[in-house]
């Protein structure tokens, strides 16, 4: 990375698309990812939504955080860093994992690409180079921050094989989810994987910066006939709520940032239990993990179906219908209308007596009118948190 | 394969303190020891702390002080040097350069130094209580620890807080005029710890250092090789296993828990309870593997400051040495360290992994041998000592105050050195320093205090454990109380 360029003058640095990206964001609307600059918003939320739940979208994530792991115990050292238990992976295969420390609370997740058994990738959101190098203690393994060498798209949509198909990526279609491979866009040479977090059929693209202009081009070659779209982060925001997917930081505090211990939460409380394997030999976390386990979850992160149509950002949740006689249970961390499941949806905390699927519990929520707030008491249903999961996502072959 | 109830890696005399209480409660112990023989580091020991009586007591030692030297000499350049006398704890001025209110004052200090060390010294030899156990002995620890605090009366208790975290450096100008004297204390303050006298928590290691030995000057004297034949000898008595010039490769494990440890040789011995008394770092790092060990406690593993950066230098002279100045019957520990600027100086190359150009010295003279030991000379990683130089600049000190030095025989014991031999990481004296961080409750560090670690049936019994090196045995017979405790 070219220091010189960071500066107090040009504090954000630009993706290798950003020669593009600038040209799309109408709106010139950025927002700080990592210390790069992504734009939040090209010209309409709504369009770009739809773009990817339609035709394709197209999403910028070079900011995302990659590390190499190499060497003869790369595999061990995964093992010990995650809770699933990765003994059985294949080359070319894609785990999602969470993290953890030794209290059992969860720092980060990410997606480990495995090259073979001495290589593997992990793509994370937040920083995680201390973490892994600390990890890596013991094990003949390296770690190498990589972020900037590598330039990535997120291509997500039903229509996003077709229009792979047509660019002649050969054998795309073939390509099974939480997989990846090298391939040829229109001699860029490219790394796909059948990854993403909009709930659909969705591939991310892998690419040095030098190609990235050329990839971007490719994408949006066909857009007379299907109408590709860039989208930015708050489009990201809609589908990733609808797709159930939780966000460090936003859903629940990392563990290596959070300051207050009590605003910690481990995989059972996020409803992320299923990627605990308490079988494996050892990993950061297990025996506190296994006392979690026992004990149950105080709270649990859980998707609320809400009456109404207005979104309950922030709301606080209450256990009664009556609003005089309710006691706070509660709090929703991510809301919105959704326009594809046309319901009002939303993630949030709700305490141990009310976790349940199918209890009811009750949000008040704020919603501003014309410099007024009206305040709503609205009924929720505690439904899984995966509002929007298309059979798409996982055919083999893939809709063309 | 053999089968013991309790091994303990490391023949220190901590280990020895811990098989014989073990063995004396009917426990089949086995000790393994690297070197031929067993004692560790207390081969270097020139002057010895006093034993804990209890120690004494519960395992049957007696060991004589023997106490020839009870002179303090702290020499300057100018040759005026200052003689302290040492009777029965008692200190007076037997010559200085320094005014009568400079001595008052100097007295005073240590006086109330004594003070406040004896607040500290009631958790010396206790095992520190384990905060949020909530386990009732533990919370009557605390609050007696509490209490003995408050019982010093407000204004005691308020100046106690006041000095715990400052540097000595300070306190020192604050009362005194004569660099020698303040150069002296301050000396006491930072030997063996990786601290210089303006580091702040200086006094407290000195405080902390009282309380262990019950002097601040360390001149008690016992035969250090008396107290671990005796150790060892009751050992042997109560059939402890001593297996000498073997190495112990691994700790076994399996599901967090301690099965056994093997050797370099391959020789596999199997227990339930495992002792280490070896420092944390290579417990953890080397013996038992990071492997195993959560990345946050490997973390804290990794942050314990422990860089060794004191030397120990044995000279032999063609003739007797005799010390300028000074007479020839005058025996007794002696000091060159003649002010806190140049202390403080021969401590900024010790933070840039440089040894001082103009070393602090602490010698014993017999006859026609001095031992001495040289700060700062800091572990080093990937270099080597230039031990030729770090001699050389030794002697141009000793020099200004032995005329016509002849060297017959030279020896440097560095902290790298001191790491190879016994297998101490980074050469530490203490396993690691004694900062208000790294003590009591919080020695060495969290999730590994109490002589317990994250691994059942595994026990830290060394000076990385709480209350720090020093010959007191202390560490050894808790950490061994605790697994008898846990074996019930």
């Amino acid at each position: 990375m070219n220091t010189s360029k960071i500066s107090y003058k040009k504090p954000l640095l630009e993706t290798p698309f950003h020669e593009r990206t600038s040209e799309h964001c109408y709106a010139n609307d950025w927002y700080r990812w990592a210390g790069y600059k992504v734009a939040k918003e090209y010209s309409s939320t709504e369009l770009e939504y739809t773009s990817m739940r339609n035709t394709a979208g197209v999403i910028d994530i070079t900011p995302m955080h990659k590390y190499d792991i190499k060497g003869e115990d790369a595999k061990k050292f995964i093992n010990k860093l995650i809770t699933k238990d990765i003994t059985n992976i294949q080359s070319n295969q894609v785990v999602y994992g969470i993290w953890c420390n030794e209290d059992g609370m969860v720092i980060d997740d990410g997606t480990i690409f495995c090259f073979n058994e001495n290589h593997f990738r992990i793509f994370c959101a937040e920083r995680n180079l201390n973490w892994f190098s600390d990890t890596a203690t013991g094990f003949k393994a390296s770690v190498e921050d990589i972020s900037p060498s590598i330039a990535a798209l997120a291509f997500q949509g039903p229509l996003s094989c077709k229009i792979l198909n047509l660019l002649k990526v050969e054998n795309i279609e073939n390509l099974k989810p939480f997989h990846f491979n090298n391939y040829n866009i229109e001699n860029h040479n490219v790394t796909i994987s059948r990854t993403g977090f909009s709930g659909d059929l969705g591939y991310e693209i892998w690419c040095d910066p030098s190609q990235a202009i050329g990839v971007w081009d490719s994408l949006f070659k066909f857009n007379r006939d299907y109408k590709v779209l860039a989208a930015g982060m708050n489009a990201l925001e809609m589908v990733r709520i609808e797709a159930g997917f939780i966000q460090p930081n936003v859903d629940f505090m990392s563990a290596e940032q959070a300051l207050r211990p009590n605003r910690m939460r481990n995989p059972y409380e996020l409803g992320l239990g299923w990627l605990v394997n308490l079988n494996k030999e050892y990993f950061t976390g297990k025996q506190a993990l296994i006392r979690h386990k026992e004990k149950g979850p105080e709270k649990k992160l859980v998707g609320l179906d809400i009456e109404g149509d207005k979104p309950a950002v922030g709301s606080v949740l209450y256990d009664n219908s009556k609003k005089n006689q309710a006691k706070e249970i509660g709090i929703v961390t991510a809301a919105m209308w959704s326009p594809v499941l046309k319901s009002n949806i939303a993630i949030g905390f709700v305490s141990k007596e009310h976790y349940k699927l199918g209890s009811n519990v009750y949000a008040e929520i704020y919603h501003p009118e014309e410099l007024d707030y009206r305040k709503i008491w609205a009924e929720c249903k505690v439904v899984k948190k995966q509002f929007f999961n298309n059979p798409r996502r996982n055919e083999t072959p893939a809709f063309t | 394969m053999k089968k013991f109830d309790v091994i303990i890696i490391g023949g220190g005399h901590n280990g020895l303190v811990a098989s014989s209480y073990l063995s004396k409660k009917g426990k089949k112990v086995l000790v393994i020891e690297k070197n031929e023989n067993v004692g560790g580091l207390a081969e270097y020991a020139e002057s010895i702390n006093c034993i804990s009586p209890i120690i004494k007591k519960e395992l049957g030692i007696n060991v004589n002080n023997i106490n020839h030297s009870n002179n303090i000499i702290s020499l300057e350049d100018n040759q005026n040097h200052t003689i302290l006398s040492d009777k029965n704890g008692k200190l007076s001025f037997v010559q200085t350069n320094a005014d009568e209110n400079d001595q008052k004052k100097f007295l005073s200090i240590i006086n109330n130094y004594k003070f406040f060390s004896k607040t500290l010294g009631a958790f010396m030899f206790q095992k520190p209580p384990r905060v949020k156990s909530g386990k009732r002995a533990d919370l009557f620890q605390l609050i007696s620890m509490g209490w003995k605090i408050r019982k010093l009366g407000k204004k005691n208790m308020r100046e106690l807080l006041r000095v715990i975290g400052l540097n000595i450096a300070d306190d020192l100008e604050d009362n005194l005029n004569s660099n020698n004297l303040m150069g002296l204390l301050s000396h006491e303050a930072v030997l063996g710890t990786n601290l210089g006298p303006r580091s702040p928590g200086s006094i407290l290691t000195l405080l902390y250092k009282q309380a262990i030995n019950d002097n601040i000057f360390n001149l008690n004297k016992i035969e250090v090789a008396e107290y671990i034949n005796q150790l060892e000898d009751c050992c042997n008595k109560n059939t402890v296993e001593i297996i000498k010039s073997s190495e112990v490769k691994k700790i076994l494990t399996q599901n967090n828990s301690v099965t056994g440890v093997q050797l370099t040789n391959g020789e596999v011995f199997e227990s339930k309870y495992v002792m280490s008394n070896a420092d944390p770092k290579t417990t953890y790092l080397n013996l038992l593997g990071a492997e195993i060990l959560d990345t946050d406690f490997i973390r804290r593993t990794k942050n314990f400051r422990n860089k060794g950066n004191v030397a120990k230098l044995e000279l032999e002279l063609e003739n007797e040495i005799n010390i300028n100045n000074i007479d020839k019957k005058m025996n007794g520990k002696f000091i060159y360290a003649p002010g806190i600027k140049y202390i403080e100086h021969a401590f900024n190359a010790n933070k840039y992994n440089k040894y001082s150009e103009n070393p602090c010295l602490e010698f014993y003279v017999n006859q026609k041998t001095l031992s001495a030991n040289v700060y700062y000379v800091p572990y080093l990683i990937n270099t080597n000592h230039q031990e030729n130089e770090i001699i050389e600049r030794c002697v141009s000190v000793l020099s200004k105050f032995i005329p016509d030095m002849k060297i017959v025989k030279q020896k440097l014991i560095t902290p790298n050195k001191m790491e190879e031999k016994f297998n101490i990481a980074g050469g530490h004296w203490h396993h690691g320093d004694l900062e208000i961080d790294q003590l009591l409750m919080m020695r060495p560090f969290y999730g590994s205090a109490q002589y317990s670690t994250p691994i059942n049936g595994l026990y830290l019994c060394g000076a990385g454990t709480h209350p720090g090196g020093g010959l007191t045995g202390i560490n050894g017979l808790n950490a061994a109380k605790k697994v008898i405790e846990d074996l019930k």
